[in-house]
């Protein structure tokens, strides 16, 4: 009798020995040695099996970075930068079926279905801690916007996974590169900048520089 | 997939916009005022450029303070602005310092030092410096940012224009220069060489008189970091600033002499980066030096005519002097000549106003008439047609600007030494 661990593991090795997916769940449980109906105990689909893999990848890194000294001591965008640099170690002991399972999917504008289960995790995750920056005033409250926080973030997130793919530098330097500097640039257009106060200032003259009189309107 | 590149890229197209309108600025007034001199001109361009390197990381300011060491090629409007490219560059996350740790060591710095300070407290160029302490000693960390070494080429294909500009020399002949920048700073990102070096230096210099090194710890060090002892002391600004009697000044410039002459004449290869930055003065009154990121060597068939020219006689014998300055590319096999004659005369009018600390037994380096007429030198042939066409073997780059740095510092405290400490051992030539 298989468990889900073992499952899985004997997945992520068909799929990296053969380069795609087994022919049929019956195939593969004939493999295995289990019947069809023990492998739907605990998934209903090849696609639920890589979709727990980017989960539970997912959750470890999550795990990990809060079980650190210094978390309580970061600020958000230390805590997102933290985030990202080791999602990239985790993902790292799989990289072969990152590539397999993310290149199976054409690049498209939507989520893929094998990550719909990491989005909602890491939006849970980016939501906790852009509330953290708004309370603490790290992050500027921008009424509509900061409600979009969340989501130039898991844009971020697609951007580095992908770029970390397709990095060939030596340990994965470049990708370390574009995660410093893109999350920065994020939490830099997070933080009150020049821009809200020449908004403030537009709101301003608009209700106080009788520009309506002037213009004889 | 670099949008770095593309930024920075964009960053050197802005500059240069700029630096064309400076130069309509510059010719529009002229018509008005024809005797209006380039000194507003340079300064304009001086700032424009150093504004946009000093929004950049890692060579392109090693650039900026390399151009900023060549007081002899630059005006001195450049000079005061790169000057101030030596220090802050924006500093790496809390996050990415952990990572370049974990990834060299597999622990965190917490988890290797009893205490690691996560605020930096000083940007090196290509990393920044941490204070750290183990088992009761305090020491420096310093950690590179990350992609520097991948960045240099493109930096330098990037700043190359400008550059060539700057100097008003054609790209193509500079080229073979280029290429010794970048081989020295593409070895100063590889931290594991700057160790083994930092030790073997230390250890070959620990005889010499007031000059301390820090203690290197090579387990705790890998190609991104470097672990030493934390040196207390001053910069030299600082130095200055406590009023330090004559003595002690010259105590220090002969520190500083002894130290980059025993190298050059002892172990032909040379710490070949003295700006103020590298250097502290200890409570007990030494030097201490603190980064060997660059290193020149210097091979035989440079050093023998080179410094064989500084050596007292040669100069005498003109025949002698300009096969030296053949063999140094400084006058090149199809000179006419008349060019020869030129050349001669002027490389060395240069020659003899670089030797002049090594003609007697002691120098003043406060002289300044020494550092005008350097610099009235550097200015008359930049304007020379002749000096369009860069000259002299490519490891002029490096030894100039050591020496030439040393004297700065020197001068800057305002010191007398004895120069025939470590005279150059040169075999006849």
């Amino acid at each position: 009798m298989a468990n889900a661990d073992q499952i899985k593991k004997s997945y992520i090795d068909y799929v990296l020995t053969h380069g795609e997916a087994p022919k049929s769940v019956y195939n593969f449980a004939k493999k295995l040695k289990i019947s069809e109906a023990d492998f739907y105990e605990f998934y209903s689909s090849f696609a639920a099996i890589e979709k727990a893999v980017w989960e539970d990848m997912t959750m470890e890194t999550l795990a990990k970075i809060r079980d650190q000294e210094v978390w309580s001591k970061y600020s958000a965008r230390e805590k997102m930068l933290s985030f990202f640099y080791s999602y990239i170690e985790v993902l790292k002991t799989q990289r072969s079926f990152i590539i397999y399972s993310l290149k199976k999917h054409p690049k498209r504008l939507t989520t893929p279905d094998i990550l719909t289960g990491v989005k909602m995790l890491f939006l849970d995750f980016a939501e906790e801690i852009i509330n953290e920056g708004l309370d603490s005033g790290e992050l500027a409250n921008r009424k509509f916007f900061s409600k979009k926080y969340k989501d130039a973030l898991w844009l971020q997130f697609g951007f580095i996974i992908n770029f970390w793919t397709d990095d060939d530098s030596a340990a994965f330097e470049k990708t370390d590169e574009a995660i410093e500097k893109g999350i920065n640039v994020t939490f830099d257009l997070f933080q009150r900048s020049p821009i809200d106060n020449l908004f403030e200032y537009g709101k301003f003259l608009t209700r106080n520089g009788k520009f309506k009189e002037k213009m004889g309107i | 997939m670099q949008p770095r590149k593309v930024e920075r890229s964009a960053k050197f197209v802005t500059t240069g916009f700029r630096i064309g309108g400076n130069y309509v600025k510059h010719y529009s007034k002229k018509l008005f005022n024809p005797d209006l001199n380039r000194d507003e001109l340079n300064e304009d361009n001086a700032t424009d450029i150093y504004n946009s390197l000093s929004q950049l990381k890692g060579s392109a300011l090693k650039i900026a303070q390399m151009l900023s060491m060549d007081k002899n090629i630059l005006p001195k409007a450049y000079v005061n602005k790169f000057t101030q490219s030596q220090y802050n560059a924006p500093p790496l996350s809390g996050p990415l310092i952990i990572r370049t740790f974990t990834k060299s060591f597999g622990k965190s710095p917490e988890e290797i030092f009893d205490s690691f300070n996560p605020a930096s407290v000083q940007a090196a160029s290509i990393g920044q410096v941490h204070e750290a302490t183990l088992r009761g000693k305090k020491l420096a960390v310093k950690v590179q940012y990350p992609g520097v070494g991948d960045s240099i080429s493109s930096d330098l294909r990037l700043v190359k224009p400008f550059a060539f500009r700057l100097l008003n020399m054609s790209e193509k002949e500079l080229n073979i220069y280029i290429k010794e920048v970048e081989e020295r700073l593409l070895e100063e990102t590889d931290y594991n060489l700057e160790v083994r070096r930092s030790m073997e230096i230390s250890k070959a210099c620990g005889k010499l008189k007031n000059v301390v090194f820090p203690k290197y710890y090579p387990k705790l060090s890998s190609n991104k970091i470097i672990t030493m002892d934390w040196m207390e002391g001053l910069h030299l600004k600082e130095f200055l600033a406590t009023n330090p009697s004559q003595e002690l000044k010259n105590k220090i410039g002969q520190a500083l002499w002894d130290f980059y002459n025993f190298q050059q004449h002892e172990l032909r290869a040379v710490h070949a980066d003295p700006h103020p930055g590298n250097f502290l003065i200890t409570p007990d009154e030494k030097l201490a030096v603190i980064d060997f990121g660059c290193i020149k060597e210097l091979p035989e068939d440079f050093y023998n005519p080179f410094f064989a020219l500084v050596a007292p006689g040669l100069m005498n014998d003109k025949g002698a002097t300009i096969n030296a300055f053949r063999q140094l590319q400084m006058i090149f096999p199809d000179d006419d000549k008349k060019k020869i004659e030129f050349y001669y005369k002027w490389y060395k009018e240069m020659v003899s106003l670089f030797s002049l600390p090594y003609r007697g037994k002691t120098f003043d380096f406060s002289e300044l008439k020494f550092f005008e007429d350097l610099y009235a030198y550097g200015e008359k042939i930049t304007r020379m047609p002749e000096f369009k066409q860069p000259r002299g073997v490519k490891h002029f780059i490096y030894v100039n600007r050591t020496n030439f740095g040393l004297y700065t510092l020197l001068n800057e405290l305002n010191a007398t030494v004895r120069t025939d400490t470590f005279p150059p051992h040169v075999s006849t030539i």
